[in-house]
């Protein structure tokens, strides 16, 4: 799942670059959307109101042609002009001032007569020739063809862009007898009008047949007009082309319009408007974006290592405490009062660790109720009822007077008196490899061969007995110096085939073994009570001879055991004389019940 | 002697009589699509022999409701024409035309100038007051003429010779010109076909009531 790139140790590490990555890559691509966006928008904006500047010249013109034609209409039917053309020779120098007359009323700036095939006779333009007149004279012709009452076109007078009007003369309607002609430019004035209506740099360009394109008439300071000149695209469709063009070191969006001229190529209108201007208010816009961008960046990577420390923090913590739990220290619990995920985390860690515990505490309590050996064989026999046969020795032991004694004592110090016995007797059983398979009030029963088996069960088994005779003699000592009564027990070994294994229900069971070998084993335990017998440790034939000792051991003949039809042969195991008692085993102490 | 010479008379005006009984053509102008045209001039201009001089008589072009009338006048070169306002306001008549310029300045309703047109050609009339105000006088150098009627038709009589016929409407840019040759008595008739330019009258009360916007 995850590449190697996105592989960090720290959690924090990759929430923060997974998080801040995501963030910035839809944050960038928002502002560029949004940069480019407003871009565009700004563009076509542009773009349409250019287009409807563009009217805005056509409708400009068209209006002051009219004006003009309307009022040349006027003073065509005026009465010094057919009173002029009454005479029999037009007096030239009086219509001259005519013209004067008529261009004064009308403020045209060019004001002119033609005869009917188009010879100029007049006009206020003093530097105009019959020759720089051609334009005039195209239309001229084109007009009277068709029969149209005005004619009007852009061209060039003396080299300067004009529009050019003409007009009959009626003598009377539709009798032409000549034309006025009537011109006015396009010049800077008109270039800086049409800024004032439209809010737009007005620059005309001339055609490009010309080597250079001569800048017209323009509302730029002549550098950037030149450039506009320059940047003219060569083609141009009849509603004009959109462009964006560098003017000076701003972008402007630029209108190329057509100018169709008579009888040459096409002039150009511009129009243009500063891209830059129409983009400040979204320009500011983005620069708050780009801050909240960065913001949001900072602010997003701040809380994603705060969460992420939120999280790997108590993680590690619970790592390391999960490191010491696994070492084996089942004390420790975790504080994370949190009511996320984490905290229930941290709380089922606190239960396991203390299930860990009890378990522990509970294979330990198993191991001190049964020997840790049975402990072992339950855990692992999956505490099914039923057992294998095998030879074990069985070893009995029990107190003689114990029952006497503690008639005389506190219960507490009856059972305190009992533990140091039962520990002394135990730890050297365990000691010699044997197993406390139960004890029964004061009484011992041992096993050696079972769970484990042992090879040299028997012998181990006497070996243990020997010792706890000998240590029942120092505990009697110690007791003598407390001033308490001497104990004197009875042990009875036997080996045999019996069989092993957990016995009882299924809800309670108890890991032992029955047989006859283990009744036989008690038998001689009791035996041992019979003064005649004179030991207290009794062990049967198979016993002996499975330790090797029947000749060193002293025996006693045969005995019957209730319930089996045979005779067995027991021994009995005499211990280095030691002073018994001097009292009495049955007579009760004289002395007051001790207190501990 | 005195009754030979009144039979020498007599013969003599009876040859002259026979010599001059007129032939009759009747010209029937159509223009291009077949629609007859009304006010077209036919005249007979005699190519052997000198055309008689105009008889007394004088032609008219009224003012009338601020429009002159006739539309069309035909006069013979020498004719006096009489310009009278018959109308209610003053008119000022005027021509540039090359034939004859002129003009009657401001006159009232009631009064009457001449003029006599002794050049041939087209005189172009107008009103200085009134732009729209146009009649047309063609001044022919023969007395046989005659303008169609509503039919197209016009009969002109004329005595027995050759004759260049002209035929000419104001929406014509130059005359028709044919050669005719009349025998006495003879009735002929000839149709006429003529391209006339588009008419560019003004019409009257133009002015756009909505100041000039469309």
């Amino acid at each position: 799942m995850a590449s190697s790139p996105l592989r960090f140790r720290r959690f924090s590490t990759r929430l923060l670059v997974i998080v801040l990555g995501l963030l910035a890559a839809a944050l960038l691509s928002t502002y560029l959307l949004v940069t480019k966006a407003n871009q565009a928008n700004a563009i076509a904006h542009i773009e349409s109101r250019l287009a409807g500047d563009v009217k805005v010249f056509w409708a400009s013109i068209d209006f002051r042609k009219r004006f003009f034609v309307e009022g040349a209409k006027v003073v065509s039917r005026d009465w010094p002009i057919r009173t002029l053309y009454l005479q029999p020779q037009l007096d030239l120098k009086t219509l001259r001032t005519t013209m004067e007359s008529y261009a004064a009323r009308l403020n045209a700036p060019v004001f002119a007569t033609f005869d009917v095939d188009g010879a100029m006779l007049a006009t206020t333009n003093d530097s105009l020739t019959n020759e720089s007149c051609g334009p005039f004279r195209h239309l001229i012709r084109t007009a009277d063809e068709n029969g149209w009452e005005q004619n009007s076109a852009f061209g060039y007078l003396e080299g300067k862009l004009n529009v050019m009007i003409v007009v009959p003369l009626y003598a009377p309607e539709p009798n032409i007898i000549g034309w006025f002609g009537i011109a006015f430019p396009i010049d800077d004035r008109f270039a800086r009008d049409l800024k004032e209506t439209t809010q737009t740099e007005v620059t005309f360009t001339s055609g490009l047949t010309e080597d250079t394109k001569r800048v017209l008439a323009t509302t730029l300071p002549p550098e950037l007009a030149r450039q506009v000149a320059d940047q003219a695209p060569a083609e141009l469709k009849p509603d004009g082309q959109a462009m964006v063009t560098n003017l000076g070191r701003e972008r402007y969006v630029t209108l190329y319009a057509p100018l169709e001229l008579l009888a040459e190529d096409p002039a150009r209108i511009t129009l243009q408007r500063s891209l830059e201007t129409e983009l400040a208010p979204a320009r500011r816009l983005e620069q708050t974006m780009l801050f909240i961008l960065i913001a949001a960046l900072i602010a997003a990577s701040l809380i994603a290592v705060a969460v992420a420390r939120g999280v790997s923090q108590p993680l590690q913590h619970l790592a390391d405490y999960t490191k010491l739990v696994a070492a084996g220290d089942y004390t420790r619990r975790i504080e994370l009062p949190r009511e996320d995920e984490i905290g229930q985390l941290a709380t089922a860690f606190n239960h396991m660790t203390a299930g860990l515990a009890e378990r522990d505490r509970v294979r330990d309590l198993l191991g001190k109720v049964v020997s840790p050996e049975i402990a072992t064989q339950l855990l692992q026999s999956d505490l099914k009822l039923g057992g294998e046969e095998r030879e074990v020795t069985i070893l009995f032991s029990d107190l003689r007077n114990f029952t006497g004694m503690s008639e005389r004592m506190a219960p507490t110090e009856v059972l305190t008196l009992l533990n140091r016995y039962l520990d002394r007797m135990s730890t050297i059983i365990e000691k010699h490899g044997g197993v406390i398979d139960k004890y029964i009030g004061d009484a011992i029963m041992a096993l050696f061969g079972a769970p484990v088996a042992l090879p040299d069960a028997a012998a181990r088994a006497l070996a243990a007995a020997r010792d706890m005779a000998d240590s029942l003699h120092d505990m009697n000592r110690e007791l003598e110096a407390e001033g308490k009564p001497p104990l004197v027990f009875g042990i009875g070994i036997n080996t045999a085939r019996v069989v092993a294994g957990n016995m009882g229900s299924h809800t309670r069971l108890n890991y032992t073994v029955i047989g006859d070998g283990v009744n036989l084993a008690s038998r001689l335990e009791a035996m041992t009570k019979e003064p005649a017998h004179r030991t207290s440790i009794i062990v049967s034939e198979a016993t002996a001879r499975a330790v090797g000792e029947e000749d060193k051991l002293r025996s006693l003949g045969h005995v019957t055991v209730k319930g089996k039809t045979e005779a067995v042969k027991v021994f009995a195991v005499d211990i280095q004389p030691r002073p018994w008692p001097t009292r009495p085993l049955a007579r009760p102490p004289t002395q007051a019940p001790y207190v501990s | 002697m005195r009754s030979r010479l009144l039979f020498a008379l007599l013969v003599l005006t009876a040859a002259t009589r026979v010599a001059a009984a007129p032939a009759t053509l009747t010209a029937t102008t159509k223009d291009t699509k077949g629609t007859a045209v009304t006010d077209a001039v036919v005249s007979l201009i005699p190519l052997d022999t000198a055309a008689p001089p105009p008889a007394e008589s004088t032609g008219e072009i009224a003012q009338q409701t601020q429009e002159f009338l006739p539309y069309v006048t035909v006069v013979q070169a020498g004719t006096t024409v009489a310009f009278p306002n018959r109308d209610t306001v003053q008119h000022h008549v005027y021509s540039l035309s090359k034939a004859k310029k002129f003009e009657l300045p401001l006159y009232n309703p009631g009064q009457k100038e001449s003029l006599v047109f002794a050049a041939t050609g087209l005189v172009t009339l107008g009103c200085n007051i009134h732009d729209w105000m146009l009649a047309y006088l063609l001044v022919v150098p023969t007395p046989y003429f005659a303008k169609t009627d509503g039919q197209g038709r016009a009969v002109v009589a004329a005595p027995a010779g050759r004759y260049r016929v002209e035929v000419w409407h104001p929406r014509m840019s130059a005359a028709l010109a044919q050669e005719i040759t009349l025998s006495a008595g003879e009735t002929p008739a000839r149709d006429f076909s003529l391209t006339l330019k588009p008419d560019r009258r003004i019409r009257r009360g133009g002015a756009n009531k909505s100041g000039g916007y469309r």
